[in-house]
C-alpha cells in the first residue's frame, strides 16, 4: 500500500474505533443515547462520502444547470415515502377520521412555511451550505462552516425571541394538511411518487437545456484475481472514492425510514435551538417561555430544561463525528481556511438567516423538507418550493459577491 | 507555462465559479488552465462546466486533500 494509504487507514480506524468506545459508554448510561450516536455517525458518515448537499440541490440548478444533488435528494425523498408511507399507514389506518400520525413532520401551514423557506434558502446559499452540510463539512476541516454553525445558533435564538408573536398571529390557528386524510394511503404515496418524478423531469430538461452533463469518470476497473483483492476493491469503493449520488441519497432516505420506525424522522435543529437557548440563558439572555411548542412535531423550538445531554445531543454530534471519520479514511480531512474576508461575513450571515428561518419553519432541510414531504404532508412541498425561491435569490447574490 | 488559478479555501460554490470566470478570460491562443483546489465536490461540477465551455479536464491527485485539475482547449473535431 501507498504510505497515504496506511496513513488513512490508521487515522480512520482510530476514529471509527473511538466512535465505537463512545457508543459502548452511552449504551451503559441510556441505550436511546447510543442509537442516536449510531445513526449519527451513519448520517454524517453518508453525507461525507456522498458530498450530499441540499444547498447545491437547489442552487446548481440555476447557477450552473447541473442536477447531481437534486437527483439524489429525489431518490432519497422517494425511498423515504414509501417507508414513511408504510410506517405511518400502521400508525394510523383510518385516514378519513382525520387522525394524524402521531411523530410524522405534519406541521402548519402558512406565511411562516413560506417565508422560513424563502430565508433558509437564501442563507444556504450564501453560507454554502445547509445545517447538515455545514455539520459534515465542519467534520472535514472547513473553518467557514464552523462560523455558518456560529451564526446558525445566533439566528435560532433570533426566532426563538419573536416565536410567540408568530404563534399568536398564525401558527396557532394554521391549517396542518396530511395528503393520506383526503386521498387515502396509497393515492397520497402515488401521488407524491409522481409529483417527484415530475421534478426529476424537469431536472433532466434543465441540464439539457444548460448543455452536456460530462460523468465521473470511474476508476480504472481492475479484475481482482482473489478475495483479499476483491475485499479491498470493494472498502476502496466504500471508504475511498467518493459515493456516486444515487445510493447516496437512497441510503440516507433508507436510513431516514430506519430512524422513524425505531423513533421519528430525521431532523435536529430542535436539538440546535436548545443549545442556543441555554447557552443565551447562561448570560440571561434567555427568550420568554415559547408558546405551543409542547405539542408540535418535528423540529420545532426545544426549550432548554437545564441538562446537557440528550439524546437529540449525540445524533448531532455523531453526524459531525461521522462525517470527520469518512474524510479521514478518504484522506480529505483538510483544515481550509477562505483567504478572503467576505466568505466569512457570507457564512455567518447565512448561518443567521437559516437559524431565523428553520425557527418559524419549524426545521432545516431536514426535517421540514427531506422528512416533512415522507410525512407525505402538504407542509413539505410548500417549504420546498420557497426554498427553491429562496435558493434563487442567493443565487444573484453570491454572483455578486465574488 | 499554464495559468494556475489557486482556489483553496474556498467555500462552495466559489471553486466552480472561479473557474468558470476565468475558463471564460482566457485568451484564444492560451490552450490551458491548472486550477488547484482542496474542495472535492468541485470534482464533480468543474468537467461538466468546463466542457460546456469547450474545455476537457484531467484531474491529477496530489494528496493531502487537494487535486489539481488541467483544462484543455479542445479542437473543433473533439469538441462539444
Amino acid at each position: 500500500m501507498e504510505p497515504q494509504l496506511v496513513k488513512n487507514v490508521t487515522y480512520a480506524t482510530m476514529a471509527w474505533a473511538a466512535g465505537g468506545l463512545i457508543y459502548a459508554a452511552t449504551h451503559r448510561v441510556d441505550t436511546q443515547f447510543a442509537m442516536y450516536w449510531a445513526f449519527g455517525l451513519g448520517f454524517g458518515f453518508v453525507l461525507q462520502r456522498g458530498r450530499f448537499c441540499f444547498a447545491s440541490a437547489f442552487r446548481d440548478l440555476f447557477l450552473l444547470g447541473h442536477g447531481r444533488n437534486m437527483k439524489g435528494v429525489l431518490v432519497g425523498l422517494a425511498v423515504g415515502s414509501i417507508g414513511f408511507g408504510l410506517v405511518m399507514s400502521r400508525q394510523v389506518p383510518m385516514t378519513f377520521l382525520g387522525i394524524l400520525p402521531p411523530s410524522a413532520n405534519v406541521l402548519p401551514v402558512g406565511v411562516h412555511t413560506a417565508l422560513g423557506g424563502v430565508l433558509f434558502g437564501v442563507g444556504m446559499v450564501l453560507a454554502g451550505g445547509c445545517v447538515s452540510g455545514n455539520l459534515y463539512r465542519m467534520g472535514e476541516g472547513y473553518v467557514a462552516s464552523w462560523v455558518a454553525f456560529a451564526g446558525l445558533m445566533g439566528g435560532l435564538l433570533a426566532s426563538a425571541f419573536t416565536w410567540n408573536w408568530w404563534w399568536d398571529n398564525g401558527i396557532s390557528t394554521a391549517p396542518v394538511y396530511w395528503l393520506p386524510t383526503w386521498l387515502g394511503h396509497p393515492g397520497a404515496l402515488v401521488v407524491t411518487l409522481l409529483a417527484l418524478a415530475a421534478v426529476f423531469v424537469g431536472v433532466l430538461v434543465i441540464e439539457h437545456r444548460a448543455g452536456m452533463v460530462v460523468p465521473r469518470t470511474p476508476r480504472n476497473p481492475v479484475a481482482a484475481e482473489t478475495v483479499g483483492a476483491e475485499l479491498r476493491s470493494v472498502a476502496r469503493t466504500v471508504f475511498v472514492d467518493g459515493w456516486a449520488i444515487i445510493p447516496a441519497g437512497a441510503v440516507l432516505g433508507g436510513l431516514n425510514v430506519l430512524l422513524f420506525t425505531a423513533q421519528e424522522p430525521w431532523g435536529f435543529t430542535g436539538e440546535v435551538s436548545r443549545w442556543s437557548i441555554a447557552a443565551a440563558s447562561l448570560v440571561n439572555l434567555a427568550p420568554p417561555a415559547l408558546d405551543g411548542v409542547a405539542n408540535l412535531p418535528g423540529c420545532v423550538f426545544v426549550p432548554s430544561d437545564g441538562s446537557f445531554f440528550n439524546h437529540m445531543l449525540f445524533l448531532v454530534v455523531g453526524m459531525w463525528f461521522g462525517s470527520f471519520a469518512g474524510a479521514l479514511g478518504a484522506g480529505e480531512f483538510k483544515v481550509r481556511i477562505p483567504k478572503r474576508r467576505a466568505r466569512y461575513a457570507q457564512s455567518l450571515g447565512g448561518g443567521v438567516l437559516m437559524g431565523y428561518g428553520a425557527g418559524i419553519g419549524m426545521g432545516c432541510t431536514i426535517g421540514a423538507f427531506f422528512s416533512a414531504i415522507p410525512s407525505l404532508a402538504v407542509n413539505g412541498w410548500v417549504f420546498a418550493l420557497f426554498l427553491g425561491a429562496g435558493a434563487w435569490i442567493g443565487t444573484q447574490m453570491i454572483q455578486r459577491i465574488q | 507555462m499554464a495559468e494556475t488559478l489557486d482556489v483553496r479555501g474556498e467555500i462552495c460554490p466559489y471553486p466552480m465559479m472561479r473557474t468558470v470566470t476565468a475558463l471564460k478570460k482566457l485568451s484564444g491562443e492560451e490552450l490551458t488552465l491548472c486550477v488547484v483546489t482542496d474542495h472535492a465536490p468541485a470534482l464533480d461540477t468543474i468537467p461538466t462546466q468546463a466542457a460546456r465551455l469547450g474545455f476537457r479536464t484531467e484531474i491529477e491527485e496530489s494528496g493531502g486533500s487537494e487535486w489539481r485539475l488541467v483544462l484543455t482547449r479542445m479542437e473543433e473535431e473533439e469538441g462539444a
